[in-house]
């Protein structure tokens, strides 16, 4: 048994070493057809900053059912959260928290800056259900985007805005409480953690942004 | 004559027994091994968490991905070589030991893992490759296993290997990748030469992000109620546990590589 196992490894072994030797030949050919489809974006040219996470090339579904790129809230700054519609504890309070900073800022203030909530519910927080979550909270369409996407993009939005989360036995999700806010070119200015903060400093944060 | 006829008989039920064990192995991509299904306890757990999380079966690299693997990726993916990559994907550190954009230097060896790697650039090169990276579960999975048991965390003088690395100092050269005996998988390196990025690094919640303090842990958790340790002999495993949630997603580490899963 052993044995047999030791001699597929040697054979995966070199196996594998033919092939990095094979791969190492073909890309010293000059490499133009071998651009992956993905990357075609990212390399526009200069579109986003570096420490934009608009970079990020994930498609990401609005819940009426348009595709987005999270590039495509770029122009004015934006306040993230990541949480799931059928959460009972913490996102409500999330939202709460949101909603608080909203009314912190000025009325002209206020109609210049978007909201961005992003489910980690790949299951049950389909584009339809978070419609009927919009229609339930009455959350202003004109500034509010509500996206559903798939496990892999929603692993690297959080590793992103260094949110944390897992998923546990009943179906909920634990997670950071992150209030994330992104400036007009998708840059990470202020996070607010916790729930039920003093808003005061973001509210702050957000004026500036749209006043600059 | 009857001593040949032996020799083609021989050869043909070797012939045979080759063809019968790469029909077996077909679905298995060059460099990776089948890993069974199995079950993976979690080390820590909250009240609501399943005790045991089922892994479907599926393939991972027999070796660590080194430096030459790394460098193919780079030249064909100019966004990922030193100069180009975006901050935001990867930190400064970011292959600092190489000499150049496309050059190793001159005391590197093709063969080291490779290493100052972000989990952005190590995803990225799974995907260039049509892998993934595996989840926690399943490197817990087979790296539990010793050289004769899927479970060596049963084993002592496994663990104690294992520990006695986490205890050595890091050599100032990285030794080459297949070195040490594979496990009972045939999977090579899994302790012993780097610490592996895992596809889900961001789910090892210990505190909320990773830059504020532990004190905060009521406020950031929603449900994070009681959180105990399932085994605490299994020391190893707790360490990988918190330098997990030590990570960040564009940290690039000098002892700190990985290897590419895919589904069968």
């Amino acid at each position: 048994m052993k044995s047999f196992f030791n001699s597929l490894t040697l054979s995966a072994t070199v196996l594998a070493l033919g092939l990095s030797a094979n791969g190492a030949n073909a890309s010293d050919a000059p490499a133009k057809s071998t651009k992956p489809a993905c990357c075609a974006r990212a390399e526009a040219p200069g579109q986003f900053t570096d420490q934009s996470i608009y970079q990020v090339e994930s498609k990401w579904k609005t819940d009426d059912g348009k595709e987005i790129h999270l590039g495509d809230l770029a122009g004015r700054p934006q306040i993230v959260v990541m949480f799931f519609a059928s959460c009972h504890y913490a996102c409500p309070m999330l939202l709460n928290d949101v909603r608080r900073i909203e009314a912190a800022l000025p009325e002209d203030v206020r109609g210049k800056v978007g909201v961005t909530l992003v489910s980690f519910d790949t299951k049950r927080d389909t584009p339809e259900a978070l419609a009927k979550f919009r229609e339930a909270q009455n959350l202003p369409s004109d500034r509010w985007t509500l996206l559903s996407g798939s496990d892999d993009d929603i692993l690297e939005l959080a590793a992103l805005l260094g949110v944390r989360y897992k998923q546990d036995a009943t179906g909920q999700f634990m997670h950071s409480n992150l209030i994330t806010i992104l400036d007009s070119k998708g840059e990470i200015v202020h996070q607010q953690v916790g729930l039920n903060q003093d808003v005061t400093e973001t509210a702050r944060i957000l004026k500036q942004l749209s006043n600059s | 004559m009857r001593k040949s006829l032996q020799l083609v008989c021989l050869t043909a039920l070797l012939l045979g027994a080759i063809r019968a064990n790469a029909a077996t192995h077909e679905a298995i991509p060059e460099g990776m091994a089948r890993i069974p299904s199995g079950i993976y306890r979690p080390l820590f757990r909250s009240v609501t968490d399943p005790a045991e999380v089922r892994v479907n079966e599926f393939c991972l690299d027999t070796l660590l991905v080194t430096k030459g693997d790394f460098l193919e990726f780079v030249r064909t993916n100019p966004r990922w070589q030193r100069s180009q990559v975006k901050r935001i994907f990867a930190d400064e550190n970011y292959l600092r030991d190489w000499a150049g954009d496309l050059e190793l230097g001159t005391n590197a060896n093709p063969n080291q893992p490779v290493v100052f790697v972000s989990w952005f650039a190590a995803k990225a090169f799974a995907q260039w490759k049509g892998k993934r990276l595996p989840t926690t579960a399943e490197w817990e999975l087979v790296a539990a296993a010793s050289s004769t048991r899927a479970d060596g965390e049963n084993d002592p003088a496994f663990q104690q290997d294992i520990l006695r690395w986490y205890s050595t100092p890091a050599a100032k050269e990285l030794p080459v990748v297949g070195k040490s005996a594979a496990n009972l998988w045939g999977i090579h390196d899994l302790h012993g030469l780097v610490w592996e990025w895992v596809a889900d690094f961001n789910s090892a919640a210990v505190t909320g992000d990773v830059r504020n303090d532990t004190g905060l842990e009521r406020q950031l958790f929603c449900g994070a109620g009681s959180v105990g340790a399932k085994d605490v002999r299994n020391f190893p495993a707790f360490m990988r546990y918190g330098f997990r949630s030590s990570l960040k997603a564009n940290y690039c580490v000098h002892n700190l590589g990985f290897r590419c899963a895919k589904d069968l």
